[in-house]
C-alpha cells in the first residue's frame, strides 16, 4: 500500500494542496453564511429557500460554464483531502510510520468514496 | 529517457535499523509553541473532513427536493451544529492565516520563464482574493446579490 501511495502522492499533493487553497477560500463564506448566520437568525432564511439555493447551485454563467456546480463540486470535494492528508500526518507525529500504508489508504479512500458521492450529489443537481 | 524511481529505491538492502534514525514526537511536544501550532494546523483537518460531510449531506438533500432540503437546513439551528461551525470557521481562518504565510515562502525561484513576485505581494495577493471571495460568497448566499 506504501508503495501505490508513494506512486499517486502527485495526485495526492495536488488535491492536498487546493484543498488548502480554494477549500479555503470557498469554506469560508459557506460556514459564515449556512453554518452560522442563516441557522442562528442573523440572515433571513428565505435567502437559502428550497427554490433559491436551487437555483443558485444550478446556475450558469453566460450558458456555457455551469459555475454553480463547479463551485460545490470544489467546495465539496477539495476539503476532503486537505482533511486526510492532515489527518495522514498527524497520526503519523504522534502514531509512528509503521502503520502509515494503512493509516493512508483507509483515510484517502474515504476522501475518494466521499468524492465520489459528492460528485454524484452535485450532478444529481 | 530514465523511468521513474523505484519506490522503495532508497531503502536499505536488509530489514532492520538504519543509521538514519525515524522521525518520532519529541515526548515535550505539548511545551514547544511550534510543534503545537504545526501539530493544530494538520488537526484541522479532522474538522475540513467533518465539514464537507456535512455540506454533502445538504446538497445530498437540495437534489432530493424541497422537505428533504428544510429539515436539513432546520437541523442546523441545533446548538451543537452552531458549535460545531463556529469551531469550523476559527479552524478555516486559522489555516488561512498560516497557510497564506507559508505559500510565498514554498515558491521557486522561477516559474518558467518568469520570476514570482515578491513575498509580501504574492502574500497580500492570498488575502485580497480570500477576503474577495468570501465577500462575494457571503454576499450571494445571504441573498444581497442575485
Amino acid at each position: 500500500m506504501r508503495s501505490l501511495l508513494l506512486k499517486i502522492e502527485p495526485i495526492i499533493w495536488l488535491l492536498f494542496g487546493q484543498g488548502i487553497l480554494i477549500g479555503t477560500m470557498l469554506l469560508t463564506g459557506w460556514i459564515l453564511v449556512v453554518g452560522l448566520l442563516v441557522p442562528m437568525g442573523m440572515v433571513d432564511a428565505s435567502a437559502l429557500s428550497y427554490q433559491r439555493a436551487h437555483g443558485l447551485a444550478t446556475s450558469w454563467l453566460f450558458g456555457i460554464l455551469p459555475v454553480g456546480q463547479l463551485v460545490l463540486a470544489a467546495l465539496l470535494v477539495l476539503p476532503l483531502w486537505k482533511g486526510a492528508h492532515h489527518v495522514r500526518s498527524l497520526l503519523i507525529d504522534f502514531g509512528g510510520a509503521e502503520r502509515d500504508g494503512v493509516v493512508g489508504g483507509l483515510l484517502y479512500g474515504v476522501a475518494a468514496v466521499g468524492s465520489l458521492i459528492a460528485i454524484l450529489a452535485v450532478v444529481g443537481l | 529517457m530514465a523511468g521513474p524511481a523505484h519506490p522503495e529505491a532508497m531503502a536499505p538492502p536488509t530489514p532492520g535499523r538504519t543509521r538514519v534514525a525515524p522521525p518520532q514526537m519529541p515526548a515535550t511536544w505539548w511545551s514547544a509553541k511550534r510543534i503545537r501550532t504545526y501539530l493544530l494546523f494538520d488537526a484541522t483537518g479532522v474538522i475540513y473532513f467533518l465539514v464537507a460531510f456535512v455540506a454533502i449531506r445538504l446538497v445530498d438533500a437540495l437534489g432530493a427536493g424541497p422537505e428533504a432540503w428544510n429539515a436539513a437546513m432546520e437541523s442546523l439551528r441545533n446548538p451543537l451544529y452552531i458549535v460545531f461551525h463556529l469551531l469550523s470557521l476559527a479552524c478555516v481562518i486559522f489555516v488561512a492565516v498560516r497557510f497564506f504565510r507559508l505559500f510565498p515562502k514554498s515558491q521557486p525561484p522561477m516559474i518558467g520563464p518568469l520570476k514570482p513576485p515578491p513575498g509580501p505581494v504574492i502574500h497580500a495577493m492570498l488575502y485580497v482574493v480570500w477576503l474577495g471571495i468570501t465577500a462575494l460568497m457571503t454576499a450571494i448566499l445571504a441573498g444581497a446579490i442575485l
